[in-house]
C-alpha cells in the first residue's frame, strides 16, 4: 500500500487478489464454498452458512439489484475532490442476493436511479489524479427490467 | 428476556446488576472547535471537576475505565501523573465513549462486587478537532487502516461514514417511507436543546426545519446538519456502590439496567444483514428487563447520534416505536423537552452540543434526574443512554432513587 498508489486497492492482497484479478479479465468473481455453494462475501476463512473452508472464486453473470446508494458531493478524501459529484453504493447479484457489492454507478444520472432497480455489470479503470497505475474494477450501471415470473437471461446484459 | 441470537447479531449475556451502583459524579470539559489542546489535558479537565462534583479526593478513585482501541487516553500511568498519587487502582480499557459509555456501568458493577475499586471513574476525551488535517487523521482512520474497506469500498469512494450512513438512509426511506422532513425533525430537536445548554458548541446559532430543508446535500440524501460535529472535548463520570453513594455529595443516579449487542457482520456495513437496524436490537431488550422497566417508562433519552438516521434506527430498534415507524414517530416536538413525548439529546447530542463520542450523553442523563439540567425535563425520574459503534451497541438504564 504504498501512498503513491492511494486510494487504489492491493491487487496483491491474498483475500482479494483474485476479485481483482477477474476484474481484469472481465469477469465478475466471488468465492462459493465447496461444501454448500454458498456465495461467501466478504472473503472469510471459513463459510458462514457451514463452517467450510474450500471456496472457488467463481464467475457470476454480473446482473442484479441496486441496494442502495449515495450521490457524494464532497471530497472527503483528496483524490476523491475532482470526482465529485459521483454516485457509490451496493449492489446485490442476481446469484447471490445477499452479497452486496460496494461500487459505482456509471452511465447513467443520478436522478434516474430507483432502489433495487436491475443493473449491469461493465469493467471501469480505477483512476485517480496522483496514482501511477490504475485498477479494472466492476462498476455497475442501469439495465432493463428482466422478463417477469421468468429466470433471468443473457438478453438482460 | 427475549431472544439473545438472531441471524444477523447477538447479546452479551450480562448478570443481573441493577440497584448495585450508582453515578456519583459528573464532569465536563470545555467542548470547542480546534483548541490546541491535548487529549490528556481535556481529560484531566473533566476528571478534576467528576471528582469534585462526587465530593470525592483523587486518591479515593481506586478504578479507572477508559476506551483502549483509541488512541492517547487518560490511563492509569496518566492519572497518577497528574494527581500526584500513586495508589494501585482496578484498570479497565473497556470504558471511556462510544457504546463503551453506555457499558462500563456493567463492568464497574462488577468490580465493585468483587471488592476490586469502590469508586470507578470512566473518562473519555477526544481532540479530533485540533488533529484533524484530513479525514485520515480523524474519525476515518479506523476504517481506512480495516482491510477489507481499504480494497473494496474506498477505491469506489464508499468511504467515510457520511456515505456509508447516506447509503443507509436511502434503503431505510425505501423500506420504510422515511421523508428528509423527519431526519430533520431530530436535528431541529438536538438544535433547539443545544441552544438552551451553555456547553453546547452550537448553542448560539438556530437551525429551523425550513433552515434545515434549504441546506445543501453533503452526500445525498444526507445535509451536513444530520451529521455529527468534529470537536474537541471529554467528559468523566465516577461510580460507587449505592451503599457507598448514600454518603456522597450528590443524590445517586441507580445503574438500574445494562444491555450489549452486537452485528455479527462488525463494522462491515456494507454486508450487515439487516442494513437499516442497529444492534440495539440485542441490547436494549436485556437492559430493560435487567431494570424492571419498558420503554414507555422512560422520561428522557439520549442517543449515540453520529447522524439523523442513526438515532432514527435506534428509537425503532430499543422499542420506542415499531420497526419503520421512527420516521412519523419524530415529528412535530416529540422529541423536544419541553412536552415532548419522548425527550431525546437534550443536551444537543454529536450533532449540536459537541461530538465528544456518547460520554456528555451520559453525563446528560445523570444531569437530567438530578434535576440540574439546562433544558430540563420537569420530574425526569428514568433516563437511557444508547450507546453504537457500529459493530455494537449498548443501554444503559439510569433512574432516580
Amino acid at each position: 500500500m504504498a501512498a503513491s498508489s492511494f486510494p487504489l486497492p492491493d491487487t496483491d492482497w491474498d483475500a482479494t487478489r483474485a476479485f481483482w484479478a477477474g476484474a481484469e479479465r472481465g469477469e465478475l468473481v466471488i468465492p462459493r464454498c465447496g461444501g454448500c455453494a454458498a456465495y461467501q462475501w466478504y472473503p472469510a476463512p471459513a463459510c458462514k452458512a457451514c463452517g467450510g473452508k474450500q471456496f472457488s472464486w467463481t464467475a457470476v453473470s454480473g446482473r442484479g439489484r441496486l441496494f442502495s446508494w449515495a450521490v457524494v458531493r464532497h471530497g472527503f478524501l483528496k483524490p476523491f475532490a475532482k470526482k465529485v459529484p459521483y454516485v457509490t453504493g451496493l449492489v446485490t447479484l442476481e446469484e447471490a442476493p445477499a452479497v452486496r457489492l460496494v461500487t459505482n454507478l456509471v452511465d447513467c444520472e443520478a436522478d434516474g436511479l430507483q432502489v433495487d432497480m436491475p443493473v449491469r455489470v461493465v469493467f471501469r479503470p480505477l483512476v485517480f489524479p496522483d496514482t501511477e497505475r490504475q485498477v479494472m474494477a466492476p462498476m455497475f450501471t442501469p439495465a432493463s427490467e428482466p422478463v417477469a415470473g421468468k429466470e433471468r437471461n443473457a438478453r438482460d446484459v | 428476556m427475549g431472544a439473545y441470537e438472531s441471524d444477523w447479531g447477538h447479546a452479551s449475556r450480562f448478570e443481573p446488576v441493577g440497584g448495585e451502583i450508582a453515578v456519583v459524579g459528573i464532569g465536563e470539559a470545555e467542548h470547542s472547535k480546534a483548541s490546541g489542546r491535548t487529549t490528556h489535558e481535556i481529560a484531566a479537565q473533566a476528571i478534576e471537576r467528576a471528582i469534585a462534583d462526587a465530593g470525592l479526593e483523587p486518591t479515593d478513585i481506586d478504578g479507572l475505565m477508559y476506551s483502549g482501541g483509541m488512541s492517547e487516553q487518560f490511563d492509569e500511568e496518566a492519572f497518577h501523573a497528574h494527581f500526584g498519587t500513586r495508589h494501585s487502582m482496578f484498570v479497565s480499557k473497556q470504558g471511556g465513549g462510544m457504546a463503551w459509555a453506555g457499558s462500563a456501568p456493567y463492568i464497574a458493577a462488577r468490580a465493585i462486587r468483587a471488592g476490586k475499586a469502590r469508586h470507578v471513574l470512566n473518562v473519555f476525551s477526544v481532540a479530533w478537532a485540533t488533529q484533524r488535517s484530513s479525514m485520515l487523521g480523524g474519525p476515518g482512520a479506523f476504517h481506512a487502516a480495516e482491510p477489507f474497506k481499504f480494497n473494496l469500498e474506498l477505491p469506489f469512494g464508499w468511504f467515510p461514514q457520511p456515505v456509508y450512513f447516506a447509503t443507509i438512509t436511502r434503503r431505510h426511506m425505501h423500506e420504510f417511507g422515511t421523508t428528509p422532513e423527519q431526519l430533520g425533525a431530530i436535528a431541529v430537536a438536538c438544535r433547539r436543546h443545544a441552544n438552551l445548554t451553555p456547553s453546547a458548541i452550537m448553542r448560539s446559532k438556530t437551525l429551523t426545519l425550513e433552515d434545515y430543508l434549504s441546506r445543501p446535500m453533503l452526500v445525498d440524501p444526507l445535509r451536513v446538519e444530520d451529521c455529527c460535529l468534529i470537536s474537541d472535548g471529554g467528559a468523566a463520570y465516577v461510580m460507587s456502590s449505592l451503599e457507598r453513594a448514600r454518603d456522597l455529595a450528590q443524590p445517586p443516579i441507580v445503574v438500574a439496567g445494562v444491555g450489549e449487542g452486537y452485528s455479527d457482520s462488525g463494522t462491515h456495513w456494507s454486508q450487515q444483514r439487516a442494513f437499516t437496524s442497529t444492534p440495539q436490537v440485542f441490547s436494549a431488550p436485556p437492559a430493560f428487563a435487567m431494570a424492571g422497566l419498558e420503554p414507555k417508562d422512560v422520561d428522557v433519552l439520549t442517543l449515540y447520534d453520529p447522524f439523523t438516521i442513526v438515532a432514527l434506527m435506534q428509537i425503532e430498534d430499543m422499542g420506542f416505536c415499531k420497526k419503520g415507524e421512527a420516521g412519523a414517530f419524530v415529528e412535530g416536538r416529540t422529541l423536544h423537552h419541553d412536552g415532548g413525548v419522548l425527550p431525546y439529546n437534550t443536551h444537543g447530542g454529536l450533532l449540536s452540543h459537541a461530538y465528544v463520542l456518547g460520554i456528555a450523553h451520559v453525563v446528560e442523563v445523570v444531569r437530567q434526574l438530578r434535576g440540574q439540567a439546562a433544558a430540563q425535563v420537569p420530574g425526569a425520574r428514568v433516563g437511557v443512554y444508547g450507546g453504537y459503534t457500529g459493530h455494537m451497541a449498548t443501554t444503559l438504564i439510569l433512574r432516580r432513587l
